[in-house]
């Protein structure tokens, strides 16, 4: 059965852009534009992995995070931000990885492959 | 039925502290304190505690308890001194209608910290507890918002256990950095970056497991209580989380000139509890990030100075005396990297990553399979001047680094852990073989 990623992430472009990367994986994938809608989805769809934008209006990535952790306590979370900043803010450890966005998605595939063979 | 209604032998608590605990009836929160002649710094921690309990738990019944193993007087003393409770007025914090209550009990058995905090767990039992908190007696830099962030992750999240998140200075911590926090994550597949860090929160359930576990006559119980307490949370299944408390204040530690009994209590505790969770760690791969809550403080820890020339000197000098031992220990590969590194100069020592994991691995096996008829405390002898060398490397690594950049290294160490545990797998499973068949 093919494991089922949700995208959380503000900007249609990425979106559409992991959908393409991670479909060609083999993955199902399921997308979020904000972080609220990323918590309903989560609940209901019962995605295996979430890759989890930071700067989204409304709530942003780490506190949607914090949530995730809250209502689903072992769903795996890999960060992916244009800004390595946060990388360093204390709240971003209770992410599997995390990843600075970039057009090579090797990081990111290779991650997501580690982690859902755990 | 509720778990007060079962039978249960309290053996830590003493007859007076008994009956006290059946006049206050019930408490919804308990701070445990276990303390051992430390009259003078734990002034503070009470305070602090009730302030704590009175600005974020208002509405609820709270006990502190000090469990203590030393003078007993002295530390009555130093809690009758609080009685005038001015520090609520300087603090802006209401004092509550109900006070909260502080009881201070000498436990019963065997001297500890094990069993100040077994008569902890059991006073809270009695008591029909909802949330609880540990506490170091010599805490310095505690703050009424420690309470919170120790006691809201079980009372409003249902969370079993709550670990600490300091922020420390680069050199603070490593046995924690070195040792106790990537064996952790490589073992059991949890990230708790404060795995013994002294101050946890903890549910009810949690600590009627922790009662019901045949440890507390054992070194692990008395010695290695906080790695215990959280190995056992994480293999029991508990719900975790870790929270921010800020900087953590106490004497520094310098690993090449005071090597405290603590690296032979953490390290035993880690290996031999090894041994009552294979079926569990065995099956482990990778690791699992743990929730965190609070808000980050940007003040800096205090800087602490480390003499790495000192531990490679400590490292050449104590190697040789433990020779016997590494040759029962150290794979034969090991052991002549080991030699090898030996020596090398000053200008180019370094104990690599590889090296520092599969010696800890090799250890690990020898301290509870006695190869040799060694004895735990010959193996755990042996592991220091290792230890020396890999906290020599560490600084070296990391000197012009600042805290952040730091912690990237130690986290990158954790992966290499947890991809070389196949090695560790694969020669403990080899060694129990041999040992069953002789």
């Amino acid at each position: 059965m093919k494991k089922k990623i949700l995208v959380v992430d503000d900007e249609k472009n990425m979106r559409l852009l992991f959908q393409e990367e991670l479909t060609d994986e083999g993955y199902d994938v399921i997308l979020a534009d904000r972080g609220e809608t990323a918590l309903r989805m989560i609940r209901e769809e019962r995605p295996d992995l979430v890759t989890l934008d930071i700067k989204m209006p409304g709530e942003d990535g780490l506190s949607v995070l914090r949530k995730i952790r809250e209502i689903e306590y072992d769903l795996p979370v890999i960060i992916c931000s244009a800004y390595s900043v946060y990388k360093s803010d204390f709240s971003a450890v209770a992410a599997d990885h995390y990843v600075v966005k970039s057009s090579n998605f090797d990081e990111l595939k290779s991650k997501i492959r580690e982690i859902l063979s755990y | 039925m509720s778990s007060r209604d079962i039978p249960y032998n309290f053996t830590a608590i003493n007859e007076e502290a008994l009956e006290k605990l059946k006049e206050t009836g019930h408490a919804d929160i308990i701070i445990g304190i276990p303390s051992y002649n430390n009259a003078k710094s734990i002034g503070r921690v009470i305070k602090a505690a009730e302030l704590g309990l009175a600005k974020y738990f208002p509405s609820l019944k709270g006990l502190i308890i000090i469990s203590e193993g030393g003078n007993i007087e002295e530390t009555q003393r130093a809690v009758n001194a609080l009685t005038d409770k001015h520090y609520f007025e300087n603090a802006f914090i209401p004092r509550p209608e109900n006070e909260t209550g502080i009881l201070v009990a000498k436990y019963l058995g065997p001297s500890g910290k094990g069993t100040a905090v077994k008569a902890i767990l059991e006073a809270g039992k009695f008591l029909g507890f909802r949330a609880g908190c540990m506490l170091d007696a010599d805490l310095r830099s505690i703050s009424p918002e420690w309470i919170e962030m120790l006691i809201a992750p079980v009372a409003l999240k249902n969370f079993g256990f709550v670990t600490p998140y300091y922020s420390r200075h680069k050199y603070d911590g490593t046995i924690t950095n070195m040792i106790a926090y990537p064996m952790t994550c490589a073992l059991y597949g949890r990230r708790v970056r404060q795995p013994i860090g002294g101050d946890f929160g903890f549910s009810p359930e949690l600590a009627e497991s922790l009662l019901a576990k045949d440890v507390w006559e054992s070194d692990i119980a008395r010695f290695g209580i906080d790695i215990w307490m959280t190995t056992t949370a994480i293999c029991e299944n508990f719900r975790i989380c870790q929270s921010f408390l800020g900087a953590k204040l106490h004497d520094d530690k310098d690993p090449g000139k005071d090597l405290s009994p603590m690296f032979r209590q953490v390290v035993g505790t880690i290996f031999s509890l090894m041994e009552s969770y294979e079926g569990k760690w065995l099956q482990v791969k990778g690791s699992r990030p743990t929730a965190i809550f609070g808000f980050e403080s940007e003040a800096a820890p205090k800087p602490i100075e480390v003499d790495p020339e000192n531990l490679i000197n400590k490292f050449k000098d104590s190697l040789p005396l433990c020779m016997t031992v590494l040759k029962e220990v150290l794979s034969p590969e090991n052991l002549q990297k080991v030699e090898e590194i030996a020596g090398m100069d000053h200008a180019l020592f370094e104990l690599p990553e590889e090296i520092w994991i599969k010696s800890l691995f090799d250890f690990a096996i020898a301290y509870t399979k006695s190869p040799g008829g060694l004895g735990p405390d010959d193996v755990i002898e042996a592991l220091v001047p290792l230890y020396y060398a890999k906290v020599a490397s560490f600084v070296r690594k990391t000197i012009n680094l600042d805290s952040h950049q730091a912690e990237e290294i130690i986290n990158q160490q954790r992966y290499i852990f947890e991809k070389l545990k196949p090695y560790l797998a694969e020669r403990w499973g080899l060694d129990h073989k041999r040992g069953v068949t002789g």
